[in-house]
């Protein structure tokens, strides 16, 4: 089980962000992700997994500057 | 005994005004070549037109200032205000001050929006802002007491030369036991010896008591504050509560603050951590999306760059409340404690750093090729403790290393320095050289505009090379961004009205990794809607970060999602709360318009504020050298192919490059077309009669500069 924005998700082994993010109802183009205190982008969505017990956070868009 | 003198050289009593509605309507003039102090009084008209902060600093700029006055000259005028909104505790990111003169580097007005207490303890005396002229025969010291009601200027011996020492040093001296009431805004030997030197403020930081300090950065406002002879600004004032400013409707203050505080709490922790580890998230994810400087802006990214990411700093940090004014639960501005220098004049003694941000971990790292957090921590402190903007220093020394690495510079222009890009140790060298004024570090001291006329002069160096990578528009050095990708962005830098700055507009993201804005008139409206809404933080004495670094959890449903709508709408009902001037969303962008379209004729003014100024380095807009297409090649191939229907099979890289420059710079030249009509412009980037009289500002100098310039109702 992981925690997403509070709220706990079912994780499987393997589980990257895309997956994550495929199989949650939300159509937010997401950029980045943090995972526990980790900031990850969407360039590397694909290869990143997310570990059993995580909080994740969908970070919303990056206004920067 | 102290180990400095400070001798009274005049005194002005005056009677504090009450504080009504954030305002107290009178300014204060002081000129230090003769001593002479004066109070002005506000007129209601200024007051509606320019609301305060930069408004009013630009208008009393303007009226000081001739066409022909140089930045160095005694008329020259640094203005410093808060703003209607400036010194609200219980509103997040309400201690804003900001600074305006003519910049040594621009010849143009700058501004600078910066932390501390500063401000607000001026407004909070009697003045919405004070103007600084004239040149100083000796060193000066103003003290703005405004709790005796008086300001008295001080002729200065023995103070230390660093900000640093320099503040710490005149809080003890004039806080009669309560150093949380004292501000302290000083620059320092390398704003005294270059034209890239920046101003320190401070504010208190009683669980660590010791000031510390933010910095106004931008434009060389500190080499201003120091050719003018003043080592530093002092102001006092008593305590600060949510009555002090005012506010027109206090219940209805109260409830949007608290609305906005409690959400920056709860969802802070869920979003970027501003609180805990500032800005220095954006270090790995500008690397990740290709729009970390690297080497003189020559790529967006590069394999060691988590080293200077937030997984660092987070153990970096001094954990701890870091706000640079009462009560904003954003609380960013971390610092590093016990932190040991290995070089210059504090090697080996323990110093307290603030910082370092994303803008310097990126020009003083990243864009210097330099991966080691320590060392631009190192930077970060005697930039800020020199009086050095770590921007300019970064972008200007990222030149000067590719300059030195293409071989258009050698060792012996560099007094014997290796410059390829990663020596730390040379950069820390240029930096304290810059400071004594001395050696190679003097020339990279006057900007890379200065330094490609000294390296073509001097040095037979290559012009027209240096104008592709030299990272300089309208004077200034850029900020840390990439543009290369992203034309929306390249507006946001190069339409700057002060040079390129991001403060103005940042939309790398919304048009390069989200697309939002496919269309150039998509584009031109965020370039004018985004700089409008910017712009308005800095009239009111007002943070940005809070608007869009941390936002509701439903916005992202929002119709427009970029501007976060129901902070602006919080922020509109706090104006109205704290001026009781009724005020909906778009009232907002109209303050801001009238001022920006002001801040534009300046320019104008001044001999700049036309289409031509408005241009940018080619390392901005696309890849110069062969290398840089080369290492991109697939993105570059596939825009000639589906965008200028290019076949590039068989073609050379040299051809591709010159096909996709000539392609990305008429984008670029469309993309002005499109924002100087949204901003009801002229086709050179002059606002109309129209446009002016619809916003108030069509003062008789206004309509005769327009006129000059061939505009005509």
């Amino acid at each position: 089980m992981i925690k997403v924005s509070g709220q706990p998700v079912a994780w499987h082994d393997g589980m990257t962000i895309s997956d994550l993010l495929g199989e949650l109802d939300d159509p937010h183009p997401y950029a980045v992700v943090r995972i526990n205190e980790n900031y990850i982008s969407r360039p590397n969505f694909d290869k990143t997994t997310i570990p059993d017990d995580a909080e994740v956070f969908l970070i919303p868009m990056i206004a920067g500057g | 005994m102290p180990d400095y003198e400070l001798k009274l050289v005049k005194t002005l009593e005056y009677k504090r005004p009450a504080v009504d509605k954030g305002y107290v309507d009178q300014t204060l003039y002081v000129n230090v070549s003769d001593q002479t102090m004066a109070i002005k009084p506000v007129d209601p008209k200024t007051k509606e037109v320019f609301i305060g902060g930069k408004g009013y600093d630009l208008w009393l700029l303007w009226n000081a200032v001739e066409p022909t006055t140089q930045w160095n000259d005694p008329q020259n005028t640094i203005c410093i205000a808060s703003g209607p909104m400036g010194g609200t505790p219980i509103y997040p990111g309400s201690g804003k001050s900001i600074v305006s003169t003519l910049s040594p580097l621009t010849g143009a007005a700058i501004d600078s929006n910066v932390g501390g207490y500063f401000g607000p303890y001026l407004k909070f005396s009697g003045f919405d802002a004070m103007e600084i002229q004239g040149k100083a025969s000796e060193d000066t010291v103003i003290f703005i007491d405004g709790i005796e009601q008086q300001v008295q200027i001080f002729s200065a011996a023995g103070l230390p030369e660093n900000a640093y020492d320099l503040s710490t040093r005149l809080t003890e001296h004039f806080a009669a036991g309560k150093p949380r009431s004292i501000s302290v805004v000083s620059a320092g030997p390398g704003a005294k010896n270059t034209l890239i030197g920046c101003l320190n403020f401070t504010w208190y930081d009683v669980k660590r008591k010791r000031a510390r300090y933010k910095q106004a950065g931008r434009g060389g406002v500190g080499s201003v504050f120091a050719n003018k002879g003043i080592r530093a600004l002092v102001v006092r004032w008593d305590s600060v509560t949510a009555d002090t400013n005012m506010p027109a409707d206090k219940a209805a203050l109260k409830e949007v603050a608290k609305a906005y505080s409690r959400e920056i709490v709860e969802l802070d922790p869920k979003q970027n951590e501003m609180a805990r580890i500032g800005t220095t998230h954006l270090v790995t994810i500008m690397n990740d999306h290709d729009l970390l400087p690297t080497h003189n802006f020559r790529y967006g990214s590069h394999p060691q760059a988590p080293n200077l990411g937030q997984s660092v700093y987070r153990l970096l940090f001094d954990p701890g409340f870091d706000g640079c004014w009462m009560g904003c639960t954003v609380a960013c501005s971390h610092g590093i404690k016990d932190f040991v220098p290995f070089t210059g004049p504090f090697k080996g003694r323990k110093v307290f750093v603030d910082g370092p941000e994303y803008e310097t971990i990126a020009g003083c790292g990243s864009n210097l090729g330099i991966f080691d957090p320590h060392t631009v921590v190192e930077l970060n402190f005697y930039c800020d403790a020199y009086g050095l903007d770590t921007i300019s220093v970064g972008t200007s020394i990222a030149f000067a290393m590719e300059c030195f690495e293409m071989g258009l510079i050698n060792e012996t222009h560099t007094g014997g320095m290796d410059l390829c890009f990663g020596n730390r140790l040379s950069a820390l060298e240029l930096v304290h050289q810059m400071a004594a004024g001395e050696g190679f570090g003097h020339i990279i001291g006057q900007g890379v505009r200065k330094m490609k006329e000294i390296f073509a002069t001097d040095f037979a160096a290559e012009p027209a090379v240096m104008a592709d990578i030299g990272m300089e528009a309208k004077g200034l050095e850029f900020s840390e961004y990439m543009t290369k990708e992203s034309l929306a962005q390249q507006g946001g830098y190069g339409l700057a009205l002060k040079g390129p700055q991001h403060d103005e507009a940042w939309l790398i993201f919304l048009d390069m990794v989200h697309n939002f804005m496919p269309t150039f008139e998509q584009k031109a409206e965020a370039l004018h809607w985004f700089p409008m809404f910017r712009t308005w933080f800095s009239l009111c004495g007002l943070c940005k970060l809070p608007w869009n670094d941390i936002v509701p959890e439903d916005n992202k449903d929002s119709q427009e999602p970029a501007k976060v709508m129901k902070h602006v709408q919080w922020y509109t009902d706090y104006f109205s709360a704290m001026t009781g001037r009724a005020a909906a969303p778009g009232d907002l962008i109209k303050m801001s318009e009238a001022v920006y379209n002001f801040q534009r004729i300046f320019n104008l003014k001044m001999g700049f504020g036309r289409r031509q100024h408005d241009s940018l380095p080619y390392r901005a807009v696309g890849p110069v050298t062969e290398l840089e297409y080369e290492s991109r090649a697939e993105r570059y191939d596939a825009q000639l192919q589906d965008q200028c229907n290019v076949d590039v099979t068989g073609k050379t890289t040299a051809e591709k490059l010159s096909l996709l420059r000539e392609f990305r710079q008429a984008q670029y030249e469309k993309l002005k077309d499109a924002v100087y009509q949204r901003r009801g412009w002229t086709d050179d980037g002059i606002p109309t009669v129209a446009k002016v009289k619809s916003l108030g500002i069509d003062f008789p100098e206004v309509l005769e500069l327009l006129e000059a310039h061939g505009v005509r109702q």
